[in-house]
């Protein structure tokens, strides 16, 4: 082994950190903690920390036990995703979206999906259209469940009580995807037209039973954190996002959704069969960490509806355009073609740009962790310390999409 | 301040001919179903243009949702996607940076959003934004060599001394 890995030489983001300590005393500026003599701490948070629920890493500064100064150092699980678009077919790159936001895996092949069929002028067929509809919406409840449990067991009062109710729970979820997939969290389902494999005999029953049971363990998981004292104390009132916030970062999801930003893809962006499917954008009015939370609580009950839905109008067909062979060989006429889709932590856009071959010229991918975690700076000065963790939980950082 | 999404009162090509009408320096100005406009800019223009879309009273590009950096061989492309709340719309500005000299006015005083991807199209396709605040590497390692996504990258073993 080389030494190399072992040095205590600060990397950029600290040397940056440093450099604005010292401007700082260098302008005469004092503590804000009463009492204290001007003495501001670099600490260096992640990427291992298990509060931050993958590999990001926050340079903090502290003056005292307040959050002075953050920076977010990102790309530590960067994987070349948008490299490796250039020397794959369209066909072979399905498998790689899943990849970016690893806990909504259908929601990320979908999107990159449906960017190539608007390119090429691919019209899934109608069952496709709902099966895909039932897998992204089952995705986001999993989704929010990971989020939300992994987020309270950083609050602590609670313990691992909620996130071992929680994946408990999602298990169930995943079982079903695997029954259609094959695999827990890299599908690898979509095909441009339609998806891969037809729902397997006793699917919609399964479903349908898990949906009836759905609400009661979301009230239940309700029940366990709404009244803890604590768990209140520490999430009202703290990390607010403004709606200018929202507006100058382009923050989107359930984290606009908290600051009363009605804006929900899949309604004022419709797509697939979204239009003809009943169900509200929830909103809620303060933009703190409480009210993310409730957004993601309300959001699970809702994608319970549309599943539910779904699997009422889902109509007989085939699941696949053409023959099977067909979309193997896809070549999109030149041109570019960006759309997006509400994946559970917010608007999740591709960009392609065509030359006409069999390979995406150019792959983009627009995430909206990327764009969420550009607030944090702004977001986390001023808090304390432990406010941190709370803040960034609420977040929901998946670091897979911000590294690509 | 309540934030509204607005539900395009204008049709696309209302729009369209209304940005090409009030911004000069918009070329080839088209549309691409269902919601976005798609614009050329000359790169001397851009930060004018940029705030001048931004505080357009009707339209109003308020949020930047991502920039791209393209190589198209010939020439580096900056491509800035912008989304208008009071239309509900999106605006796609290509802006062309020559090869040899790629360099750009920085928009993050415009768009706060765009201090990251910026890093980003210069990590990834070493597009240099001119008054960039803190210009580094965002996704790629500080002493990486290299601009990965330009298209006559190539991948050197002597580039990767930790290896």
């Amino acid at each position: 082994m080389s030494d190399q890995f072992a040095t205590d030489a600060p990397d950029e983001a600290v040397k940056l950190a440093l450099r604005r300590i010292e401007e700082a005393t260098a302008r005469g500026e004092g503590s804000d903690v009463e009492g204290l003599a001007f003495n501001q701490v670099v600490v260096n948070m992640g990427p291992q920390h298990p509060s931050t629920h993958g590999v990001l890493r926050l340079v903090v500064t502290l003056d005292g036990e307040l959050v002075k100064d953050v920076i977010p150092v990102i790309g530590y699980l960067h994987r070349c995703k948008e490299k490796l678009a250039e020397k794959r077919t369209y066909y072979q790159y399905i498998p790689i979206p899943d990849r970016t936001e690893y806990v909504a895996g259908m929601n990320c092949e979908w999107g990159y999906v449906m960017t190539v069929e608007k390119l090429a002028g691919i019209r899934p067929t109608r069952r496709a259209e709902f099966i895909r509809v039932i897998m992204a919406e089952l995705n986001r409840i999993a989704s929010h469940q990971v989020a939300v449990g992994t987020f309270t067991a950083d609050l602590a009062p609670l313990g691992t009580a909620m996130v071992f109710y929680m994946f408990r729970d999602r298990e169930h979820i995943l079982d079903l995807l695997e029954d259609v997939s094959g695999a827990r969290m890299m599908f690898n389902y979509f095909r441009f037209g339609g998806v891969r494999y037809d729902l397997p005999d006793g699917w919609v029953e399964k479903c349908r039973d898990l949906m009836k049971r759905l609400p009661k363990l979301i009230d239940e998981y309700e029940s366990l954190v709404q009244t803890n004292a604590i768990f209140l104390q520490r999430c009202m009132g703290k990390g607010v996002i403004t709606q200018q916030d929202v507006v100058d970062y382009g923050i989107t999801g359930p984290n606009a959704r908290a600051s009363g930003v009605a804006r929900d893809l899949r309604r004022t962006r419709p797509y697939s069969v979204y239009p003809e499917l009943d169900f509200a954008v929830c909103t809620e009015d303060h933009g703190d960490v409480f009210d993310r939370y409730q957004v993601r609580m309300n959001e699970m009950r809702e994608s319970v509806k549309i599943v539910e839905q779904a699997l009422d109008m889902l109509p007989k067909g085939p699941v696949q355009i053409g023959s099977l062979r067909a979309p193997y060989v896809i070549t999109p006429p030149p041109g570019e073609c960006y759309t997006a889709q509400e994946n559970p932590r917010g608007e999740y856009g591709t960009y392609i740009v065509s030359d006409g071959s069999r390979y995406p010229y150019r792959l983009k991918y627009r995430d909206p962790c990327f764009c969420n975690l550009q607030l944090f700076p702004k977001l986390l000065r001023g808090n304390k310390i432990a406010d941190v963790v709370a803040i960034s939980g609420s977040i929901d950082l998946v670091l897979g999409g911000i590294d690509r | 301040m309540a934030l509204e999404i607005g539900t395009n009162p204008m049709d696309m090509d209302a729009i369209a001919a209304r940005l090409a009408a009030a911004f000069a320096d918009l070329q080839d100005v088209r549309v691409q179903e269902p919601d976005t406009v798609v614009a050329r800019c000359d790169k001397g223009r851009l930060h004018e243009l940029a705030q001048g879309l931004k505080d357009d009273p009707e339209v109003g590009y308020e949020t930047l949702n991502f920039i791209a950096g393209v190589d198209r061989v010939k020439h580096l492309e900056s491509v800035y996607h912008v989304y208008s709340w009071k239309t509900n719309t999106y605006l796609e500005l290509h802006v062309e940076v020559p090869r040899g000299k790629a360099e750009l006015a920085t928009v993050t005083d415009v768009w706060p959003a765009a201090d990251w991807h910026e890093r980003e199209s210069w990590d990834m396709v070493g597009i240099r934004y001119l008054g960039h605040p803190d210009l580094r590497r965002i996704l790629l390692k500080d002493d990486f060599v290299g601009h990965p996504l330009r298209k006559d990258y190539v991948d050197l073993i002597e580039n990767h001394p930790h290896v």
